[in-house]
Order: structure tokens, then C-alpha cells, then sequence
């Protein structure tokens, strides 16, 4: 047993070390996990390469997507000389095209799939067969039902995340106030997961009263519509505190604050990393702030993982990515510290769309981003 | 155009003394077109393995599609599709997560479900007058609310054994290509030979000449929509098994993507005119279309160029022929 943790533990920090900057240690969630990480043998899978990989992605829709559809191209760019054939398909956030999209791939004799299933519960029955015709499966960002039906899940976590962002706010109001919840697509899974772990937060502070939470679709523009009509109803200086899952909306609620004519230094305390904007808006305005990206450079580590896979390495069932905390400064609290202060984080000088923790190194710009991969 | 002109002519009498309607030409051509760049392209694409798996992907489209030709066929339009579908899905896996013995009965109540609410479209449009279009998204929306105050993500399930309706094969051949082509050879031989299959025809055509020729119109309006609600609660039931869920957004994509194929198969959207023939064609150059797109590895966005190009492509020729047909 102590072996096979040492050789997670080794393949986590591989992996991890792959993309991150500042907080360079195995993750939180490796380290923390009071069970045990389950180690998967790979030499069934074996094969001599160059390999035929196929890519089932679930879409584009929003700028974070984007930008991890780019870390899969850019990690399968960079290991091109293992790679004979990088298929990729599109679902457009369709899981019954995913469907279909898969049975294209394992029509073109794929060495293995990977795949960012559209939905956690709906590709469970063609990934159990395709694991059954003898193809590896390695999912990411969301997993699927059943064990059965995948090799290894790489992520990063969704309810560690939440817990972390939820308990700095609710320390930052030493566990008083009315707060908002602004969750991200209703009835997605990282969305879902996320409230429910921030949920179970906020109850353990009886002083803490959610006056509202509404889903945005992660849209900076349904942030700000939600929280100006919250704004109207309640009134600006009776908010005490905004916990959004990712700045993608979180930008949006700061923004209609803004506008309601709050001033800097009355903006409450605001959760959600992932958008620059919203790191910029925190930089600007001062007010205390927790970003923690939802790492888009899981693509990355997945494609690593992914050929781990095809040498017949042993990898671990689950792979969680390191995140970065990041606080505005002066503003940690006694459960959570920053790994990198604000003022250092952000990146004063790209683009407001620019999604944090990409991973592929400081000339990434997703506006000329392009890759041609074998296929 | 000149060497469309002359082509389509020859394949237009070809199809004549095959006794097919003219008006498959223009999906036939393209079917053609897509099958040659297919073979041309990839050694895969025509193998039997990838045609076949082509006719089990197309089986949702195509229920939901010959649902819609059915109601487009005598005048209407049903914008409900996609919501019947998500409500037949998750009807059908809530109730069977907690019961899996009630799976063969749940599939009977729900082909009647969706052939109940299908029944009210059409009893609506009908006495309120009121345009189908809007009735229908105001059916869909209904529907859409209730689902979605159920449940915000996917749930239930299905034995295992339901998946076969959507993976399961006789041979080479798959069970659900296999259901789908029978439904619409049921159909088509309704609206051929049988003197409901004539109504429907005469009701789309000219609603008031039809019910002084004696057509009961209002009846075989009713019944076209019901049908339409029946094939749709089918797509519902094929999604169940292809998911092994029940999920509250399943149906959004499929609402538009059912009024393509009957666009492209040559159908008048007025009504009176078509060949659910036609409809079947293009139910296959669809799923043709996105196959082959796959294989180039060719983006999504450019997938949804391509089919609305041929959306564009086919009503131009349609709009042009509408008088010589």
C-alpha cells in the first residue's frame, strides 16, 4: 500500500508539476484526502506508439472552455513524436451527439479516448462499452457514474474549491452577514457540486443568512443582471458579502455594485477566480477578494495522463490538478492563506477575457492560439 | 445553373419511371454528393461498420423528424418536439430509477404521453385558432418549466438491458435504424394508400376545400399531431436507453434540428406538398454529413456552416421549382 501511494504521490507531482507556478506541492486534495487514492495497472493497455488518440470534447461555449480545448491542443502539440493520429470531436455541450461523436472516434481505431463528458450521468453507457471493446478511457473535468467505465478521472476539485472560497468569506465577515450565492450553470455538475459544498460551509455559521442564490450560466452579463436586481430589491449596503463559483460572473456582480454607485471601499467581499477581469476589478477597487482558478490546464495534464495510459504506466483512478489561493492583501483569514497575493497574481497587462491558469507558459494568447495536430 | 438544370432533369425522370416524387431530387443529389466525398475522403467512411452506426445515430432524428412531417404536412409546425422529448426522458428514467419492473409498462405510458400532449397541440391550434408556432413554444415551455422544477440534473436510470433499443444489433443491423425505418415505411404507406394518408395531403393543401370535399379536417389535423407527439416520445425513450438517463436539457438541440431534414427531403412548409421519403433522405444526409465532418476532424461551427448552406441550398431550388412540381 505504501508503495502504491508513493507511486500516486509520484505521478501527482509529475503531472501537476506539468502546469503550475507558485504552489508547486502535491495537492491539497492528495494530501488532505482522508482515504486512500486507488492505483490503476495500465499493461493491458500497452502499445507501441506512435498512438492514435481520440479527443471527445463536450464544447466552446464560454471563454474557460476555450481556453482548455487550447490546453488539450497545446499539450498534444507538445507531444507530438508519441502521436500518429489527435481526433477530435466537438458536442457542442450535446451529450447524445457526444454519443455520437465517440462512435465516430472508435470507428477510426483509436488507441484511446479522452474525453470532457457534456454531462457527468449521460455518456456512462457508451463509455462502459468502449471500455469494453478494449479502448482506454480517460475522462476530464467532469467524470462519469461508474468506475467501470473510465481508467482515470483528472480534474481539479470542484467541492475543495468551494470549501476553500466559501470559508475565507465567511471568515472574512467573522461568520456574520447577508450574503448571495451566484452559482454557475444550473443542473451542470461543477456547478452543482460547488454550491452544495459552499452550502454545507455556510451552515456551519449560524450568522451567515443566504438572502438569495440565483444561477448565471457563468456569463458575466447574467452576473451583473442578477446582482443589479438583487442590488434594487435589497439594497446595496445590506449585502455583506458575494460568493460566485467563478469570476466569469463574479466580474459582473462587481460590476453592477459599480454601477449602483457603491464606492470602492463599500464593494463587499467577492469570491471567484478563473477571469482576469475579475482579478483586475479586485486590483482596482481594493475590496477583499478570493480567486481560485478552476485550473483550464487540467487539459494539459490529462493528455499526459493519457499517454501514462498508453506506456503501460500504473496512474492514478483520480488526478487532481493543483489550484492557486489567491487574497487580496490583508485580507487572509485564519483557515485560509494565500498562495500568491493579488497584487502579484494578477495580469495587469492581458486582455480582461483572459482565463487564469492556462498553463502553457507566459506568450499563450488565446486570440492567435493555433495549433496543427496529425490527424 | 445550366448543368444543374440538365441534371436534375435526367434524375428527375429517372425517379419518375421509378415512380419516386420529383421533389426527392434535390436531397437525393446531395445524399450522393456527401457518399462520394465520403468514400473519397476516408477509407473508413464506407465501410459497413460506419454505415450502420450512421443508421443507429440517425434514429432520434429521424422519429422526431417524421413526427414533424406529419404535422407539416397538413399545415402546421410543432416547436414542442425537443420539450416532449426531455419530458418523455425523464418521465421514463424517474420512474423506472426506483421501479426497473415497470420498465415495459412505462415505455407503453410513455409513447402515450407524448401522443396526449401531441393531441393537445393540435386540439389548441385548432379551437384557439391561434397559430401552431406559438402554441407549440407555449407547450414547450410549459413542459420545459415542469421538467425543470423536477429536476435541475440528469436522473434516474434504466436496466441495463433497455441500452440494446439504442446499441443493441440483429446481425449487422441496428435495433433502432431498423424501428425507425419501419415507422416510416408505415407511414409513408398510410399517407400513400389509405384515404387518412389522402386527408392529410388534402388538409395541408386547401383546409377549406378539403372539408367541403367531405374530410373530417379538424380529426385529421388531431391525428397528425398525435402522431407526431407518439414518434417524439419514441426519441424520448431512444435517448433514455442511448444515456441510461433522463436528462433535463436532452431535447433543446432537437427542436430546429427536426425541421431540417423535412426542409432539405423537399416538404412545403404550407402544408399539402412532400414525401416523408424525402424527409428520410434527409434525415440521412444529416447524419451522413456530420459523420463525414467527424472524420475530416473538422470543427463543430463549420458543421453548423455546412447544414445551414444546405438549408439554404435546398429552399433556393425548391423556391425555384415550386411551380414546375
Amino acid at each position: 500500500m505504501k508503495m502504491k501511494i508513493l507511486t500516486i504521490a509520484a505521478v501527482a507531482s509529475l503531472l501537476s508539476g506539468i502546469v503550475m507556478a507558485d504552489y508547486t506541492g502535491l495537492p491539497r486534495t492528495f494530501l488532505w484526502n482522508p482515504g486512500f487514492n486507488e492505483l490503476v495497472e495500465t499493461s493491458e493497455y500497452q502499445k507501441e506508439g506512435p498512438y492514435t488518440i481520440g479527443f471527445s470534447n463536450a464544447s466552446q461555449a464560454d471563454l474557460w472552455l476555450v481556453t482548455f480545448f487550447h490546453g488539450v491542443q497545446w499539450a498534444a502539440d507538445k507531444y507530438r513524436g508519441q502521436l500518429a493520429r489527435f481526433l477530435v470531436t466537438d458536442a457542442n455541450s450535446d451529450p447524445t451527439k457526444q454519443v455520437s461523436d465517440i462512435q465516430d472516434l472508435l470507428n477510426q481505431d483509436i488507441d484511446l479516448l479522452l474525453v470532457n463528458p457534456a454531462t457527468a450521468d449521460a455518456l456512462d453507457p457508451i463509455l462502459r462499452r468502449t471500455m469494453r471493446q478494449g479502448v482506454p478511457v480517460v475522462t476530464v473535468a467532469r467524470r462519469v457514474e461508474s468506475d467501470e467505465s473510465f481508467v482515470s478521472f483528472v480534474t481539479a476539485s470542484d467541492t475543495a474549491l468551494a470549501r476553500m472560497s466559501a470559508t475565507w468569506l465567511a471568515e472574512t465577515l467573522n461568520g456574520q452577514g447577508r450574503i448571495v450565492l451566484l452559482p454557475g450553470l444550473a443542473g451542470a455538475s461543477p456547478a452543482e457540486f460547488r454550491l452544495q459544498a459552499a452550502k454545507e460551509v455556510f451552515a456551519q455559521f449560524p450568522g451567515i443568512e443566504i438572502v438569495d442564490t440565483q444561477y448565471t450560466s457563468w456569463s458575466p452579463a447574467n452576473g451583473k443582471q442578477i446582482m443589479s436586481a438583487i442590488i434594487q430589491r435589497e439594497g446595496a449596503e445590506t449585502i455583506d458579502g458575494v460568493w460566485a463559483d467563478s469570476g466569469l460572473q463574479g466580474s459582473g456582480s462587481v460590476e453592477a455594485f459599480i454601477n449602483a454607485g457603491v464606492s470602492s471601499d463599500s464593494i463587499p467581499p467577492h469570491t471567484g477566480g478563473d477571469l482576469n477581469r475579475m482579478y483586475k476589478l479586485a486590483h482596482e477597487h481594493g475590496f477583499p477578494f478570493c480567486g481560485i482558478d478552476y485550473t483550464p490546464s487540467i487539459g494539459i495534464a490529462s493528455v499526459g495522463l493519457a499517454l501514462n495510459v498508453l506506456n503501460g504506466a500504473a496512474v492514478p483512478k483520480r488526478l487532481d490538478v493543483n489550484f492557486q489561493v489567491v487574497i487580496s492583501e490583508g485580507h487572509e483569514t485564519e483557515s485560509i492563506k494565500a498562495d500568491e497575493l493579488l497584487a502579484d497574481y494578477v495580469a495587469l497587462d492581458r486582455p480582461d477575457d483572459f482565463i487564469m491558469g492556462h498553463g502553457m507558459g507566459a506568450t499563450y494568447d488565446p486570440k492567435t492560439f493555433s495549433v496543427d495536430l496529425p490527424n | 445553373m445550366k448543368w444543374y438544370s440538365k441534371m436534375s432533369r435526367r434524375i428527375g425522370n429517372s425517379l419518375r419511371r421509378l415512380h419516386l416524387d420529383p421533389s426527392l431530387l434535390v436531397v437525393f443529389v446531395l445524399l450522393v454528393i456527401v457518399l462520394i466525398a465520403g468514400f473519397a475522403l476516408s477509407d473508413r467512411f464506407g465501410t459497413v461498420r460506419n454505415l450502420m452506426n450512421v443508421l443507429e445515430q440517425s434514429a432520434a432524428l429521424g422519429f422526431v423528424s417524421l413526427g414533424q412531417s406529419l404535422v407539416v404536412l397538413v399545415g402546421g409546425i410543432d416547436l414542442s418536439v425537443g420539450a416532449v422529448v426531455t419530458a418523455s426522458a425523464v418521465l421514463m428514467a424517474a420512474v423506472v430509477d426506483s421501479n426497473p419492473e415497470l420498465m415495459i409498462p412505462i415505455i407503453i405510458v410513455v409513447l402515450a404521453f407524448g401522443t396526449l400532449i401531441g393531441y393537445l397541440n393540435g386540439y389548441l391550434t385548432l379551437k384557439t385558432g391561434v397559430h401552431p408556432l406559438i402554441v407549440t413554444i407555449g407547450t414547450a415551455s410549459v413542459l420545459n418549466g415542469l421538467v425543470l422544477l423536477y429536476t435541475l440534473q440528469p436522473t434516474g436510470g434504466v436496466p441495463f438491458w433497455f441500452e440494446e433499443f439504442a446499441y443493441g444489433r440483429i446481425g449487422p443491423l441496428p435495433i433502432a435504424g431498423v424501428i425507425m425505418l419501419i415507422c416510416f415505411a408505415a407511414v409513408w404507406y398510410l399517407l400513400k394508400y389509405t384515404t387518412l394518408g389522402r386527408s392529410i395531403y388534402a388538409v395541408g393543401g386547401d383546409e377549406e376545400a378539403a372539408r367541403l370535399t367531405g374530410i373530417n379536417s379538424k380529426r385529421t389535423s388531431l391525428f397528425a399531431y398525435s402522431a407526431c407527439g407518439f414518434f417524439v416520445a419514441l426519441a424520448g425513450a431512444y435517448y433514455v436507453s442511448r444515456t441510461g438517463v433522463g436528462d433535463p436539457r436532452l431535447g433543446e438541440p432537437i427542436t430546429l434540428a427536426s425541421i431540417t431534414p423535412v426542409i432539405v427531403g423537399g416538404l412545403l412548409l404550407g402544408g399539402g406538398k412532400g414525401n416523408v421519403l424525402g424527409t428520410l433522405l434527409g434525415v440521412f444526409l444529416i447524419s451522413l454529413l456530420n459523420n463525414l465532418l467527424n472524420y475530416m476532424n473538422i470543427s463543430t461551427f463549420i458543421q453548423w456552416v455546412v447544414q445551414g448552406l444546405i438549408i439554404l441550398f435546398a429552399v433556393s431550388i425548391y423556391a425555384s421549382k415550386v411551380k414546375k412540381l
